[in-house]
């Protein structure tokens, strides 16, 4: 059985149509931060125990209450047509590019990918997992992309420390920095930054 | 040709994300290590594929034969002897192509990783919550989802669809071929020979400087002029060959 402040916490992720984060639970519980993290993990282990087809994620810095993945295959017929298809390989690797490296311009991308990436992000975009996030104040003022909460959510990360080999990335990314702008600098020469 | 290679080809240009996924495969299939390899090999390689592709009338896209061109700069390069004094501060370009490489590569090997949990997230689902009752009234703008640019974004589009249709002004040439050439037979009367500037006219505007420049061409390639520079960007001078252009 569930106490009362879990059963609160509880009802609000279950309403919550995003990642309902710790300081919101706080905010409308008024509980400290302590008490909604065991509150959570309260409901984890109620939810594991009874065996239900629910579990508690953590989700673009959040909490959410989602369906067993092994069910999938039962749910997913609710939605049959309605799916979007997956993501293809170049919209994958444009959008770890951007993961990794935001805010990125679309030269530093089409620079470290070595090919022409207008579709790829045009679909990132209309998929909502990537947003221009300003522009650079270099010559040409080109726009900037970063990738969204949509995004952690899509790939179940809890926030962008979360991301696959971050350490390992990361020192590639120090070591190339300077070829990553030379050849960026030399493909936004004949190219105009338009907006999708 | 060799017979991997033909198999090879028959790989299609187009299951590769580009020049750098298609060298990492070369570069696997032939075992080599990215860290070690050698310019010379892999251009040789790339290219075959390249040439074969080519012949196969595969459509290549231009990023491909960049990389077919860096290659072979790479490879030229390495015939040639380098001078000490320039050694100093030389940088290998396969130094930068490998770094390349192996940070693609590290992408691409994310973005598979990535592909998995695009796989068992995409059989996750979450309580609809409240979204249906309380989105049709009121939609509830998301802060972090939106920015100055969204807007500029959808006032862009509407200012683009009610603008009237461009302009375009189609301006008569300010001098024609046979004018030109009438002025240079004038210039070239008394001297026989003058500076295309002076021919030109110091304050003539683009448009004037390249009908006589296309005119002198002209001449030349009749043999009524002959034009001499010493280098790139000096000065022109023409010289009268001919005496009656007609």
């Amino acid at each position: 059985m569930l106490d009362q402040l879990a059963r609160q916490v509880e009802a609000l992720l279950v309403a919550s149509e995003s990642p309902v984060t710790l300081e919101r639970i706080c905010e409308l519980t008024g509980c400290g931060t302590e008490s909604a993290e065991q509150a959570v993990q309260r409901i984890e282990m109620e939810l594991a125990s009874g065996g239900h087809a629910v579990v508690v994620a953590r989700l673009a810095g959040g909490f959410r209450i989602v369906t067993d993945p092994d069910l999938g295959y039962i749910v997913a017929q609710l939605f049959e047509g309605k799916r979007h298809s997956r993501l293809s390989r170049a919209s994958l690797e444009t959008l770890a590019v951007i993961a990794y490296r935001q805010p990125a311009t679309r030269a530093q991308i089409e620079a470290v990918r070595g090919v022409n990436s207008d579709s790829a992000m045009r679909t990132l975009l209309e998929r909502d997992m990537i947003k221009i996030a300003g522009r650079q104040e270099t010559p040409g003022r080109p726009l900037l992309y970063e990738t969204t909460s949509r995004f952690l959510e899509y790939f179940g990360l809890s926030d962008l420390e979360h991301l696959p080999r971050m350490d390992e990335m990361e020192s590639l990314l120090k070591l190339s920095a300077d070829d990553i702008e030379r050849m960026a600098s030399e493909l936004s020469g004949d190219e105009s930054d338009q907006i999708l | 040709m060799s017979a991997d290679l033909q198999t090879a080809c028959r790989i299609n240009i187009q299951d590769f994300e580009g020049p750098l996924d298609l060298l990492l495969f070369l570069i696997r299939r032939d075992e080599l290590d990215v860290t070690t390899i050698h310019v010379a090999e892999v251009a040789d390689q790339y290219l075959d594929y390249i040439r074969e592709a080519e012949e196969l009338n595969l459509d290549i896209a231009g990023e491909y034969l960049v990389m077919a061109a860096t290659l072979t700069r790479m490879k030229s390069r390495l015939l040639l002897p380098v001078e000490r004094a320039i050694m100093e501060d030389y940088e290998d370009p396969m130094d930068s192509l490998m770094r390349h490489l192996v940070l693609y590569r590290a992408f691409k090997e994310v973005a598979s990783e990535l592909r998995e949990s695009e796989s068992i997230w995409r059989d996750v689902f979450t309580p609809p919550g409240e979204r249906e009752r309380y989105q049709e009234s009121v939609t509830e703008v998301d802060q972090d989802q939106t920015s100055l640019l969204d807007l500029l974004l959808a006032l862009e589009n509407m200012s683009e669809k009610n603008a009237p249709p461009p302009e375009h002004r189609i301006r008569k040439p300010l001098l024609s071929l046979s004018e030109c050439v009438a002025i240079l037979d004038r210039t070239l009367s008394t001297d026989r020979q003058s500076k295309f500037i002076d021919a030109v006219g110091e304050n003539a505007d683009q448009a004037v400087v390249v009908s006589f420049f296309v005119a002198i061409l002209e001449l030349v390639k009749r043999g009524w002029l002959t034009a001499e520079q010493r280098y790139p960007f000096a000065e022109i001078t023409i010289k009268r060959k001919e005496e009656r252009w007609e």
